[in-house]
């Protein structure tokens, strides 16, 4: 040992003796205290929770801290449903189906996938970004919203000039707008899919409309949930179809997935 | 006794006594004194006098080795640092950067990807097992070729090529990398052990023989052999092993527009499953229409 530094001390901070939740809680067995004999979820009981009630339902109570509403229920239930697979062609699946052919162990399929679904763009960072936004900006008149929004980009590619608004691969992409439709109509939607549906209306003449992101945050914020529960509550949607695709293929030789060759490797010389 | 016989039931003993403390063998901080790595003092003794790839080998093994051997180490990182997109755990990282995620998570996401048993860090452990194993047979009398008969023999999945870990490579035959670290190895001043004396005599029968030979893999883990590491530490260091390269892919398409890598169209997808169908009525509904 070889060390001592003058100058530096600790902050002398009281922290908390015990972990802090008050999702859950465990109740120990009389004779082991390591071991939970009942488990409460925001004080329902887990066994009585698996008897009565369903996933969705559950889902909803363990982040929002009462149980939904039937029509509440069904329109998470609905969402889920329109986020449980970002298609093959997605990024985030692109990326579980390349560590699948790539023989990666399974168990970090999803993990991965989910880290690639977090990006700012069409991932869980813009339905975060998209939620704060309509928290923003919901008392605004959309045809007001769209006069402020920079909706001319000198960049190349899609432009997006509120989070969960803008243009894919170069149009509107029709299935967002689908889904907010069906999910717009349902009991339980609020005004921030409405206000969504309008700003979607002013935004098609530019050539730009709903992007999925945009109906996740839509959708969670009429249902209470908060921003910063936006990003991981999309992962977790969209987890499923994520798996699936990196399992479909993890059995398949690497010649089962497009592997450009040298004629389609071009490197650019600087 | 509880059923394996060798603790009563609810003997809670052991996690009591872990309960609420940390034990560290490999060092920690002393708030206003040092941090200690195994007894070096980090900002006195290792910042700015051994190299990272000395105290990767330290935090990791606990021994902190010559400088030589982290540069050897260093080395074989550079070998796995390609910034090709093509490669499975580099494409990650480009989809990352297509979908402006973090750099650290491109990273992340691509060092988990190469945790696979075809590439990367993910094949070392057992390279590392298959040349310790065979150098120990290959003392007690079997020749190269017995062990290459035997290994090639091994059960495996049905429909699984024979393979050896450690040799032959997705995409391409040979690996240029075993050269270029030969190369290094002879630069640096290391002499050839009896793991890579072997690796390289098994690489001989298997190219003469099966026209396959000895991956970089299989190399570093035979070198490695002979420096005194057992496989699962040759696993552990080499953890981070394609980061780099990730790194450059992710980097590369951050730069580029969003999507903008390798876009498909829906006709790019070969879909093979069932062709579009009306969705069957709930099983109630079905309950109550009348039978036909």
């Amino acid at each position: 040992m070889n060390g001592s530094r003058q100058g530096v001390e600790g902050r002398g901070e009281q922290f908390a003796s015990g972990v802090p939740t008050a999702l859950w809680l465990e109740q120990p067995t009389p004779h082991n205290p390591y071991l939970a004999e009942r488990c409460y979820c925001q004080g329902y009981d887990l066994l009585a929770l698996m008897a009565g009630r369903s996933f969705v339902e559950v889902l909803y109570l363990l982040f929002r801290g009462e149980l939904p509403s039937p029509a509440q229920a069904t329109l998470l239930e609905r969402l889920m449903i329109a986020c449980i697979n970002p298609g093959p062609r997605h990024g985030a699946t692109r990326a579980a189906m390349n560590a699948g052919i790539g023989r990666t162990q399974r168990s970090h399929l999803l993990p991965i996938a989910l880290t690639v679904l977090g990006g700012d763009h069409l991932g869980g960072g813009e339905v975060e970004a998209a939620m704060q936004q309509l928290s923003a900006r919901k008392g605004e008149a959309p045809s007001e919203v769209i006069t402020t929004l920079p909706l001319a980009d000198p960049s190349a590619g899609d432009h997006h000039p509120l989070p969960g608004f803008g243009s894919r691969y170069g149009g509107i992409d029709p299935l967002p707008g689908a889904i907010a439709q069906q999910l717009a109509a349902l009991p339980a939607a609020g005004p921030h899919l409405a206000w969504g549906e309008a700003l979607a209306q002013q935004l098609a003449p530019h050539n730009m409309g709903w992007l999925l992101p945009g109906v996740v945050a839509a959708t969670l914020a009429d249902l209470g949930f908060e921003a910063r529960q936006g990003a991981g509550l999309f992962q977790l949607l969209a987890a499923p179809g994520l798996l699936a695709h990196g399992l479909e293929v993890a059995r398949q030789p690497i010649t089962a997935m497009p592997f450009p060759d040298a004629e389609h490797y071009v490197i650019e010389r600087e | 006794m509880s059923s394996n016989g060798s603790r009563a039931a609810d003997d809670t003993r052991l996690w009591d006594e872990a309960r609420g403390v940390i034990r560290s063998r490999k060092g920690g901080w002393v708030i206003g004194e040092a941090v200690y790595n195994h007894g070096y003092s980090m900002m006195e003794e290792l910042v700015g006098q051994r190299s990272f790839f000395q105290v990767l080998v330290l935090n990791t093994v606990g021994r902190l080795p010559e400088r030589r051997l982290a540069e050897w180490l260093e080395a074989s990182f550079i070998c796995l640092s390609w910034p090709d997109a093509r490669i499975w755990c580099n494409q990650i990282g480009t989809l990352t950067g297509a979908l402006r995620g973090s750099p650290v998570a491109a990273v992340a996401a691509g060092c988990l990807a190469a945790d696979s048993r075809m590439y990367g860090p993910g094949v070392l452990e057992a390279a590392g097992r298959f040349i310790q194993q065979a150098q120990q047979r290959a003392a007690a009398g079997e020749s190269a070729e017995q062990l290459v008969a035997t290994a090639l023999a091994a059960p495996r999945p049905p429909g699984t090529r024979p393979v050896i870990v450690g040799y032959a490579r997705p995409i391409a035959r040979g690996d240029e990398r075993v050269e270029a670290m030969e190369r290094v190895g002879q630069a640096l001043g290391f002499e050839r052990g009896p793991h890579l004396d072997l690796a390289l005599r098994l690489d001989t029968v298997l190219a003469r023989d099966h026209a396959e030979g000895i991956n970089l893999a299989g190399y570093v883990a035979a070198f490695l052999a002979d420096q005194g590491f057992q496989p699962t530490e040759i696993y552990r260091l080499y953890s981070a092993w394609v980061m780099s390269g990730v790194q450059a892919c992710y980097a590369e398409a951050r730069e580029r527009p969003a999507e903008g890598f390798l876009p498909l169209r829906c006709t790019d997808i070969h879909y093979q499953g069932p062709a579009p169908r009306p969705l069957p009525p709930r099983a109630e509904e079905a309950a109550d229409r009348p039978a036909p």
